[in-house]
């Protein structure tokens, strides 16, 4: 079995696809270099990022797959299932290898796998725009931690730049220590290891006390179904979500 | 801002509307706070495991109508308030900041007329949108009875309105909520559905600017004696009628027991959720009412409205999932709308046997009593087994009569008390 030890982005897959087609080697595993576990039945190769090699293979899966096949495959690669690297790259082989767009080709493993995956990180980008619970600080930044399953604060954040016009905010993936931080014009995305000491102004708790009030005056007693709250609304996303605090 | 105990009144009062979906609009933020997403965003989740998107609230709860099944009527001891139109825009403002919500759901009782009640929401929805420069959603509620000019100019400032139809029919109505008439509810709905305000080729922009998400409507169910059928038509006639988007369900929850012209208790959740699956069925399916009714103009319990239709039918299937067309691949139990175009598009590059099916997401353990792969077919084809396969559980075809087949009869034979 061969192992491509690629890094995590774009550039990194692109360049690994290059290898492959270059060296005729097909890996059975594609993994990031931050995760990679040695394997004694594996032969491990390290293909270190060549940007004027992935901007090659960029041409040509532009001109098979069109605009979106690109953006596609950094959703897959923002995905947190351990295989995500491999099922983006099996299937910009496919598109590769058949010099034809395979995006509705959904009987072969490849395309059904990539399509579902990035579906699941969509999902979750979709679902946390309205689970992400924001607080003002006294010199009015909105700020919000969330966990997400997936890394997608890239994702999210322009929908709040949109939103929130010239209001200043930070997004802080908690899990990954990720931040996004909007001036009310531009978005910055880094790496933070500084414990979060965000102070939220006094009037949050007025917010807070109003909204747990409207949560609880909306629902209706006589038709408890938790069991249907629970399936549009799983706990592990309500760690921030406090109108569903005890 | 709004108080607490204003804030739970008024919310408390607007939680019987059903209708709380933020789509189909694309308002874009100009110079302001806030846009809307075509596809609509669910902020939070109640226990009764509906949605909360917009901040769902009356602008009043003092009513001077006296609807029997109505929680707001003016006869019920309620603890009365009356929000001023700022006092909500600054709630909306701040709650939307927050993402607690993706707009606001505005409605009222009527309160002292219905001019002066729609001339209050106007005010409201106009000052958030001049004022407080606010582009996020506003779906409002029509006053039936209100003058035509002040509806028409509350269309261009939100993205839905709605009129509600309450009951089926013109004689429950006119039982329940003397004060309400099908005439005063059904010609603004006829005059939202002109195509003056959407096709005016004049002003091509005026198509984003009026209703963007289009007009819907709600009913109640199991508070009056319609069958499923008689609601399933009516829907029909207006979503082809007065081009609604949506029609809502809402099954009727006691609230007021002083009258014997309503049910004691409420209706069974599953006659809600199965005409929303039959809705559905209206609207994406190609399916119309009288298809999917039964003989007694109701809809099967057990089943979905799609599976009972394909047990009803049999002689239909199985179809062949190669080469049916979209139509019928879509009235297959276990195929949606999203999985018959998957297998429409599949199907193009190469033949598909039921591992791809899985692969696609197909609900196989629906799908294979009707159709085949290839010529292949896997499921059964006796309508009995079906049912029992789709319900899950084992039915006797033979059981043995009983004389004590009750459990008190059983036991009574026990102990020999009668």
């Amino acid at each position: 079995m061969k192992t491509f030890i690629i890094d995590n982005n774009i550039d990194g897959l692109l360049t690994a696809l290059f290898v492959s087609f270059t060296e005729k080697i097909v890996p059975d595993f594609v993994v990031d270099r931050k995760c990679y576990q040695g394997r004694l039945d594996c032969l491990s190769i390290d293909i270190s990022t060549d940007f004027s090699h992935a901007e090659r293979v960029k041409t040509a899966l532009y001109k098979y797959g069109g605009d979106d096949v690109i953006s596609h495959l950094k959703v897959c690669l923002l995905s947190c299932d351990k295989n995500a690297t491999t099922v983006a790259f099996n299937y910009a082989y496919l598109m590769l290898k058949r010099r034809e767009n395979v995006c509705n080709m959904l009987s072969e493993k490849a395309v059904s796998d990539f399509s579902f995956l990035i579906q699941k990180v969509l999902h979750e980008r979709h679902i946390v725009l309205g689970f992400l619970r924001f607080e003002q600080s006294a010199k009015g930044i909105m700020y919000a931690k969330y966990v997400p399953d997936n890394d997608i604060t890239e994702l999210i954040a322009p929908h709040f730049l949109r939103r929130l016009g010239q209001i200043p905010f930070i997004i802080h993936d908690g899990k990954r220590n990720k931040i996004a931080i909007s001036n009310g014009k531009s978005l910055d995305f880094r790496h933070t290891d500084l414990p979060s000491n965000f102070v939220p102004s006094e009037n949050e708790k007025e917010f807070h006390d109003l909204y747990r009030k409207y949560f609880q005056s909306v629902n209706i007693k006589e038709r408890k179904n938790t069991a249907q709250q629970d399936r549009y609304f799983p706990r592990r996303y309500r760690k921030y979500c406090f109108e569903t605090w005890e | 801002m709004l108080d607490l105990k204003k804030l739970e009144i008024l919310s408390d009062g607007a939680k019987y509307d059903v209708s709380c979906s933020s789509s189909g609009s694309k308002r874009k933020n100009v110079n302001g706070l806030g846009n809307a997403c075509f596809s609509g965003i669910c902020h939070s989740f109640t226990q009764d495991g509906r949605c909360v998107s917009l901040l769902k609230i009356l602008l009043s709860n003092d009513c001077i109508y006296d609807c029997k099944y109505c929680v707001n009527r003016a006869s019920n001891n309620t603890p009365r308030a009356t929000a001023e139109p700022r006092e909500i825009c600054e709630l909306v403002m701040g709650f939307y900041k927050r993402n607690y919500i993706e707009g606001l759901f505005l409605s009222s009782a009527i309160v002292k007329n219905p001019n002066y009640t729609m001339e209050k929401l106007f005010e409201t929805v106009k000052l958030l949108r001049t004022e407080f420069r606010f582009n996020g959603y506003i779906h409002l509620k029509g006053i039936p009875l209100a003058d035509k000019l002040l509806i028409e100019r509350a269309g261009f400032y939100v993205d839905r309105m709605s009129f509600n139809i309450e009951l089926p029919s013109e004689k429950s109505l006119s039982l329940l909520a003397p004060q309400k008439s099908k005439k005063a509810i059904i010609e603004p709905m006829k005059m939202l559905a002109l195509d003056k305000y959407y096709d005016n080729p004049l002003k091509l922009n005026r198509r984003k600017d009026f209703l963007p998400a289009g007009q819907t409507t709600q009913m109640i169910v199991g508070a009056s004696p319609e069958s499923d059928a008689q609601i399933l038509k009516l829907t029909e006639f207006m979503y082809r009628a007065y081009k609604l988007k949506r029609v809502y369900y809402s099954n009727y929850v006691p609230t007021n027991f002083d009258t014997s012209l309503l049910p004691y208790s409420q209706a069974p959740l599953v006659r809600e959720h199965r005409l929303y699956q039959a809705d559905w069925l209206l609207r994406f399916y190609g399916f119309s009412a009288n298809e999917i009714t039964d003989d007694n103009g109701n809809l099967d319990t057990d089943f979905d409205p799609k599976c009972a239709w394909a047990l009803k039918n049999l002689g239909l299937f199985p179809v062949e999932i190669n080469t049916a067309p979209f139509e019928m691949l879509v009235r297959v139990p276990g195929i949606g709308v999203k999985s018959a175009m998957r297998i429409a598009n599949a199907r193009k590059f190469a033949k598909l046997d039921f591992n791809d099916l899985k692969r696609l997401r197909v609900v196989l353990k629906r799908a294979v009593h009707f159709i085949t792969c290839n010529g292949k077919f896997i499921g059964t084809k006796n309508e009995y087994s079906i049912k029992s396969l789709l319900i899950g559980a084992e039915i006797s075809q033979n059981e043995q009569l009983s004389m004590f087949n009750t459990s008190s009869a059983s036991l009574s034979a026990l102990t020999g008390e009668l």
